[in-house]
This record gives structure tokens, sequence and C-alpha cells, in this order.
């Protein structure tokens, strides 16, 4: 199904320019290429060598916030070490020189990092210069810092200067976002201020084309790309489309040449991108989620694959007179290795929960069988008899120390995870969660509610103001018919009196009254759509994991807005939804207005990127959209991760204006 | 370096440890085996970068043409510095730590062979002295290079320290998993050894043995006969075939010795093994906690300079309040003074 080429690997000689090797499989997936990126430039730009023979070099690396935003999800300090890095170093930070040592920089070409190199040129602090940038440096910039070398002597000191195409974070093998620092440049808000300039427009749509570029660089592939007709997404997907077209045009230096060779004969296995814009679904952003990773995002502070738990100094009572303890953070990654995380971090949470109840007692089990052990062994040294058993008992205590580091290890992640879904779990029983999500999900598919809505906003037990908004808003953007305005002035004096802020309201109105305007087919009102799946629930009280009180829900399978438009694009389904989404080939000579599709094959693979922001009901959404269909790839990108606490903000900071 | 006397049985003047850097040529004629060591692995992985050294050079190139017609051009700094001892002595054990994995590898490959006729036990003895040499040398040597580090602890700033130290803490790991890799070695090997002795024992041993047993059946049965002192025919013509077997037994029995010998030595090997172990425990200890990411330290620095912060501004607080008690004190001294002057003077 995936085409695996056949090349040879005879050692070519190795020239000046970089040479691209086809990749042996197509199934790897984008954080394994972006980390096998990494590694090569951290081995100074020589594909590494798989042997622990190489002599070890020892070099320090340099990066500033995004570089350190792009490595962190996907290296540890530990395989940094292990790849001769001794010291990592912010690039703005006091750094001592060091003499003999060759110092790896990888950092964005802005003017103040440009600065700060030259001034490390000029200060001599290392014995030789690998400069990476992450995205591709300008010709004038470069000749700063020739300059800069010249004045300090040392040219031959920089020895590498490489544009490394690596501007986004990976987060999951098919997740990755843009940016971390300065995501409010890009951000729903930015995009959709009401004052925007076009200047400004135009710098937005850069920034995200310019990582989207790096993006399909590291990825090896020339994409498909569809986009609807009249909002931002349909910006980017022009400038994407001219910056690809420009690339590949110019064949000398293409960074596509390598395998588009290989791929052109099969234009059908090139992947679709799939440019969605928030404003076709307010709703998924907002909505309170059920499932373990979304729900960790959603009430906890996760942030580039890390939890932050703040460690309640309300749980054990403090002495009368002592100083109020320093709030203690505790910091939990959720790492690929972690094989738990990877499994569960899609079930919905009751599930998850017991999932963690039950590795508990097989990790009981072993500490148990290790005990056991222990205490025969202790027998055995009185016993004269069972001599002829302790050859057998020995090597079953050696395994056992050998399974030692393992269980540790095994014991660490799930105190973390208890921990993490403790945490989860208070904030679901405090905020009644599970009564929002239940309700939202019947808002959402249109079903009969069974209890009002001013009944569970002027609830004063339920939920933060937060939650009391986002339930209202959820009403407001799915409802046919806009509620009248009586009892709009009802629902609003309800909210004011649970504290909740009214601006997201103003904006969601706007928003309303501008779509239906447009009538974008993908609205919720529209009747045509279907109903958004049938949702079960199943009361289980007598839950392992200290889950009383509450419901104990189980998801049903059903599509997003953005799942929907991409099973569409990617069958060639015809759908009056979809339809009129424009079409961009990059390789096709003349750029073609139309909107119809060239090839009429079905997709293999598809990259979701989701202009103005996504989340991670929507990943997971995708993910199990792909899981269901037999050999399909999906990935899901977003110009920047919110939680619906983030978005509520922009929506109100919107509203202001 | 450290001389040593070879183990082997062989004692020619190439019997000379030389140190790890002088084995290896010595090793390749040991053993025709591919070496693993240069063999270039496939690439897998894509090229997504663009090399611009050649456009940065060109540009550093015209920039100079243009700036040669205002300035003269400045004498070329030495740019090969003098590296310093630590950095000369980490590069050294780097490349003989490499060395050593190399010679391990080759050991490994000849430990895991199960024939029972090409075993190549003499071959297997010297390398695992050399590499039991090797791992001692290294070791010694790291020490050396701690404690260089150490002693220039004073003059180096803070980052140097760091650097160098991690380059210990690496080197210490990567001769802690070497010699990991060299105790599991001389386990197969141990283990090999013991299915070896059992297959033979299945084969020869077992008939032998029975052999053994019949030959000293006859024996007693000769000596009852000389006893009966009958006839003397049967005894005759039973000895040489006693004899026989009684040679076989003591070949055997050489060839267990032998074994056991080379048993023992692996198990001492593995208790010295021991020792170098508990050396390194604490030190790969360190290694252990640094499963953080990079982006850890970052947090935390904010998170001190907010509380030295904080701590700053209290100081300055109780700082001006002090300077206000002593503008008060001196106020009311100065108040007294001009009374007593005005009024008592």
């Amino acid at each position: 199904m995936l085409d695996v080429k056949v090349h040879s690997e005879l050692r070519v000689p190795r020239h000046r320019r970089c040479h691209r090797h086809l990749p042996a499989k197509m199934a790897t997936s984008i954080r394994e290429k972006q980390t096998a990126a990494l590694r090569r430039m951290l081995n100074f730009n020589v594909p590494p060598l798989k042997n622990t023979v190489t002599e070890p070099v020892w070099k320090v690396l340099i990066y500033d916030r995004f570089g350190q935003d792009i490595i962190s999800p996907l290296l540890a300090v530990k395989e940094l070490r292990d790849m001769g890095i001794t010291l990592h170093l912010l690039l703005h930070s006091d750094r001592d020189s060091i003499p003999d040592v060759p110092a790896i920089y990888f950092v964005m070409p802005t003017e103040e990092n440009i600065d700060r190199i030259c001034q490390d040129l000029r200060n001599q602090l290392y014995e030789s210069y690998y400069l990476n940038f992450i995205s591709a440096i300008s010709r004038s910039k470069l000749e700063d810092i020739a300059s800069a070398a010249l004045g300090a002597n040392a040219v031959t000191q920089v020895t590498k200067v490489f544009d490394q195409y690596l501007n986004f974070i990976t987060l999951e093998d098919d997740m990755f976002v843009l940016c971390n620092q300065n995501k409010e440049l890009i951000s729903y808000h930015a995009i959709n201020k009401p004052d925007i300039m076009d200047t400004d427009m135009e710098a937005i749509m850069d920034t995200i084309v310019d990582s989207l570029f790096c993006f399909f660089v590291t990825l090896g592939a020339v994409p498909i790309i569809r986009c609807p007709r009249g909002n931002a997404a349909e910006m980017v997907a022009v400038k994407l489309d001219k910056k690809l077209r420009e690339n590949l045009r110019d064949a000398r230096n293409s960074l596509f040449t390598g395998d588009t060779m290989g791929a052109g004969q099969f234009s059908f296995q090139r992947p679709l991108i799939v440019l969605a814009d928030r404003n076709l679904d307010l709703a998924t952003p907002l909505h309170h989620s059920w499932t373990y990773q979304a729900l960790i995002h959603d009430v906890l502070d996760f942030h580039l694959n890390r939890v932050t738990l703040e460690e309640g100094a309300g749980s054990e009572a403090l002495p009368a007179g002592a100083r109020p303890k320093k709030k203690n953070k505790r910091i939990y990654d959720l790492t690929a290795a972690d094989k738990f995380w990877q499994k569960h971090k899609g079930s919905p949470f009751p599930e998850v929960a017991e999932s963690v109840q039950q590795e508990l007692d097989t990790y009981r089990a072993q500490e148990d069988e290790v005990k056991r052990l222990k205490s025969i062994m202790g027998l055995e040294g009185e016993d004269e008899g069972a001599i002829s058993m302790l050859s057998d008992n020995t090597a079953k205590l050696t395994s056992a120390v050998s399974s030692l580091p393992e269980l540790l290890e095994k014991k660490r992640l799930i105190d973390l995870h208890t921990n993490v879904a403790t945490a989860v779990l208070d904030h679901i029983k405090t905020r009644k969660l599970d009564l929002y999500f239940e309700y939202e999900e019947k808002l959402m598919s249109k079903s009969t509610l069974d209890k009002s809505l001013l009944d569970i906003i002027s609830d004063p037990d339920a939920g933060t103001p937060e939650d009391k908004i986002r339930l209202f808003l959820i009403f407001y953007i799915t409802s046919q018919q806009p509620p009248s305005e009586a009892d709009l002035d009802q629902y609003k004096k309800a909210l004011m009196d649970a504290g909740c802020d009214l601006s997201p309201l103003s904006y969601i109105k706007q928003w309303k009254a501008f779509t239906k305007m447009a009538a974008t087919p993908a609205n919720y009102g529209n009747s045509g759509v279907k109903p958004m799946g049938l949702f079960s629930m199943v009361m289980n009280t007598g839950s392992q994991f200290v889950m009383e009180g509450v419901k104990n829900l189980v998801l049903k399978q059903h599509n997003l807005p953005v799942t929907r438009i991409l099973d569409n694009l990617m069958d060639m389904k015809s759908n009056p939804e979809t339809d009129d989404y424009r079409y961009f080939d990059p390789k096709m000579l003349r750029g073609s207005e139309s909107s119809i599709p060239r090839n009429k094959n079905p997709f293999q693979e598809a990259i979701v990127f989701v202009v103005g922001g996504g989340n991670y009901i929507e990943y997971q959404n995708l993910v199990d959209y792909a899981k269901a269909k037999q050999g399909k790839r999906v990935l899901y990108g977003c110009s920047e991760l919110f939680n619906a606490a983030q978005f509520v903000k922009q929506l109100s900071q919107l509203g202001q204006k | 370096m450290i001389t040593h006397r070879r183990h082997g049985p062989n004692t020619s003047e190439q019997g000379v440890y030389l140190g790890a850097s002088h084995t290896k040529l010595q090793l390749i004629h040991l053993q025709d085996t591919p070496t693993l060591a240069t063999a270039p692995l496939p690439n897998t992985s894509t090229m997504s970068c663009r090399d611009r050294t050649q456009e940065f050079l060109s540009a550093c190139k015209s920039l100079q043409g243009r700036q040669n017609g205002i300035q003269t051009n400045k004498p070329a700094l030495n740019v090969i510095k003098q590296r310093s001892d630590f950095t000369l002595m980490a590069k050294r054990i780097g490349k003989d730590l490499s060395n050593t994995f190399a010679k391990l590898e080759k050991l490994t490959i000849l430990a895991k062979r199960k024939s029972l006729f090409d075993d190549k036990a003499v071959e297997i003895e010297e390398l695992t002295y050399i590499i039991k040499q090797d791992i001692n040398s290294l070791n010694k040597q790291i020490a050396q290079l701690q404690q260089l580090g150490l002693s220039r602890t004073g003059q180096e700033g803070k980052h140097v320290q760091t650097h160098s130290n991690s380059i210990v803490v690496s080197l210490q790991s990567k001769l802690a998993s070497m010699s990991n890799d060299f105790k599991s070695v001389l386990e197969v090997r141990t283990e090999n050894l013991k299915q070896q002795r059992s297959r033979r024992e299945q084969f020869s041993q077992a008939p032998l043995s029975a052999s053994a047993v019949h030959a000293a059946s006859f024996k007693s049965s000769v000596l009852m006969q000389d006893e009966s002192r009958r006839s003397n025919e049967v005894s005759i013509d039973m000895d040489p075939r006693a004899s026989q077997q009684l040679q076989l037994i003591d070949e055997q029995e050489s060839y267990i010795q032998s074994r056991a010998d080379t048993m023992q030595n692996i198990e001492s090997t593995i208790v010295e093994l021991g020792s170098i172990f508990q050396q390194l425990a604490h030190m790969v200890k360190e290694q252990e906690e640094m499963v953080q990411r990079i982006d850890a330290n970052v947090e935390d620095s904010q998170l001190n300079v907010e509380a030295a912060h904080a701590e700053i501004l209290k100081y300055f607080q109780s700082v001006s309040s002090n300077r206000w008690l002593l503008i008060k004190i001196f106020f009311i001294l100065m108040v007294f003074f001009i009374v007593f002057v005005v009024f008592f003077a």
C-alpha cells in the first residue's frame, strides 16, 4: 500500500550540497522525521552512523526559545548527552567562553539572534560554530554574520551554515503546532480582529505559510491543497501554493527534488492537505471533552506534552502559625515512550481511571512476587535440604533484580497517571463536568433535553462561570433559531448572576449573523447536515477508582465537522458542503482556478490544518477516524493549540472591540 | 601508557600490553571477521535542510574584497588554538573507549559461537584479558581526568566546569555500559561452555563413564583374579584395554581441568568487574537524573528570579524603613542640639 522505494544504498561520494536520501518507507511519522533531522543537525549535519564505535565529539548546543520548544518534546537531555552535547544553553543567557569546544546553534534568524551570534563571534566564545537556522535566513542577514565574522577574523571558524526548515513543533506522531513563542501573533484573535490592517494580515499569513512550508520540506512531499472559499484558510492556501510552486520551479535549489521523482509516477500517493478555518466550527473548541488527553488539556496546565500540577496546599491542614507553604509544582512529561499514555490518551476518562487501577494491581502483584522471592531466599539460608533449589532461585533472583529498573519505571508511570487522573477527577467532581459534557453532546446532536438550560446556568454548584458561558455559547451556536430577545435577556441575566463575562457572546452574535449571511455550508444550523451522532450513556456507580458521583459516560463515535470535511475530500465524495472547495496542485504548471480535482483517486494520506487554532478534541476525533479507515493516515496540525479557557478569552477580547 | 604482560600462553615479544590504542592493529590478525565498525549503515532520513555554507563563504569573500580597498587585511588569527590538556586527554580516552568497543564487538562474535569443534578458546581468553586491562586502564584514566577537571576548578568559568564535568560523566557512563556489555558477553561465554560440556557429556562422556565402570569392574575382577591367582591370561588380555581407558580418562580430566580453569578465570573477571561497577555506580546515578527536558531549568530559574526579586524588594523595604528611623533619630538629635545651643549656651 505504501510505496517502498527501492534505491541503492551504496555509499555515494559526499558532495558539497546536501544529498537527499530517499526514505526507505513512507510510513515513518512526522515525529520520527523531525527527530532524525535534529539528530543529523546535532551530528554536525552528517547523517549519524548507527554504531557505538564512533568517537565521541563533545559539543555545546545553543538555542533560542523557538529552538527550545522544538527540541524539548522530541529529545530529552539524556539523549542529547548521548549525542555528545555537554551543555545546552539559551542564546540570550550569559554564556562563558569555552575555547576548545565546537558550538551548534539552533536559532530563528531574527535580528536580535543574529546580533547575538555576531557578538559571540567577536568574543571568540567557542572553537568553531555550526549555525543552523530554524527557517531560511535571508541573504542580507547572512551578510551581517559574514561581516561580523570578517571583523572578528573568525571566518574559518564558522564551519557550517544551514537552513534546517524545522519551524514547527511536533507533539505527537501525527500532530503538530506551528509555534509556541509569540503565538498571540497568529492566534484566532489576531486573524479575526475587526480592525486588522492588510499588512498585518499579510505578515500573519506569511508566518503560517513559512511554517507549513517547513513542515512539507520535512515531510518530504508536495501536497495537494484543498480549502474553503472566502476566509483566512484560502489566503494561506494561495500563498502556500505559490511558495511550493516557486520552490519546485527552481529545480537546482529545490528542496523536493529527491523524492518527487519517485512520487511523481504515483501521484495518487501524494498527501492531501485540507486547510480548514476555525470559523467553520466554533462549538468544538468550547466543548467539554471526555477523553483523557483532551480533558488534561482542558482542566490542567498541559503545555508541550508536559503537565504541571499545583500541589494543593489545602489537602493537608497547615499548622496555624506556619507560614503558607510555597506552592509545590509537580511536572510530568507525557512522552511517546509511555505505553499507558499512548494507549489511553484517546480513551474516555472512566475507562482510563479503570485502567490505572488495573495497572496498579498488576504492578502490586509483580512487587509481591519480588518480595516473595526474597522471603524464600531468606528461608533457604537455614534450610539445608533445599540447596538444590538454590541455583534455580538464584536465576530467578537475577531476573528479578534485572527487572527492577523496569519495575521502577513502571511505578513512576503509574504514579504519574494516578496523580494526573486524580487531579482531573477533582476538577470533574467540583465542576460537574460530566453534566456539562452530557448536556453539550445533546445540544450538538439536537436530541431532546431533559433539563432546561437556565437550570444549569443558575445552579451555583455546577461549574465555574467559564463553564457556564461555554455551555451557553454552544447552545447559541448550535441553535437553529436564535432565541428571542426576551429569552436572551433572561439568559443574560442568569449568566450575569453567575458571574460570567458576556463579551464573548457579543462576538459570537456577530459571527453568527455573518455566517448566516454567507450561508456557510458547514454551519451547525444547516438542516442538511446530519445530527452529530448518537450518544449513549451508561450509569456505572460501582467503579473502583473513586468515581462515585461521576457518571460513567461512554462515547459513541461521531465525526466532528472537520473530520466530516476530510472524509468527503479524501474519498472524493460529492457533498454540497465541500464541492466548491478550491483545489491547488503546486506541481501543475499553470495554477488553475477551478475547484474540480484533477485526479479522482481517493487519498491515502491527509493533513488537516486548522488556521486559527485547534484542540485535542478534533485531533482525537481524527485519530479515531483514521483508525476506523484501514490504511489511511491523517495528520493534524493547527496554528496554535488552545484550550477552551484560552479560546473564551480570545473571544471576549474580540467581543470587547 | 601502562604496560602489562599478556597472560596468554604464547609469551613472545608481541605479548606486551601497550594500552588500548595499540592493541587494535594486532587484534585484526586475530580474527578475520568482517569489521562492523566501519560499515556505513543505510541512511533512512531525508535531508530536509539546505547547506548555505558556500553562500556564506562567498559572502565573506565579496565583503573582504570590498573591505580590502579601505583597510589592510589583519593578520589571520591562529585558528587552531592550543587545546587544553583536559580536552586532549578526554579525546584520547574517547578514542580508546571506541577501540575497546570494537574489541568487545569481536569478542561478542567469538563468544556467541556455539560450534563444538571450532572453539577459539585461546583467542577468547586473550581478548578477554586485553579488554579487562583496557577497562581497568580506562577507569584509571577517567579518574585522572576527573582530578584534572577538579584541579582547574578555580580558574575557569562555571560553564567550562559543567562542560568538563559532563564529559567525565558521559565517559564514565560509556565505560559503565561497556563493562556491562562485557559482563554479559562473559556470561554468554560461560553459558556456552556449560552447554558444550553437557553436550560433550552426552556424546562422549556418557559411554566413557560406562566404560570406565566397565574397566573398573574388570580391574576388580583382575584383582580378584590376582588374588585367586588362577588364570594370568585373562589379566594380560584385559590390561591394554584398561590402560587405554585410563589414558582416555586422563585426557578427559585434563581437558575438564582446563575448562574449569577457564571458568574460574571468567568468574574472577566478573568479580573484578563488580568492583568497577561499584566505583561507577554513584556516577551513573547522576546520569539517571537526566531524563528531564531542556526547558526544565528555564522555568526553575524564572521562579528563582522571581523569588530573588521578592526577597530584594523585602530587603529594600526594610532598608528604607531603617533609613527613615535613622533620619528621625538624626532629626531629633539635631533638634536637641539646636535647643541646647540656642537656649543653654
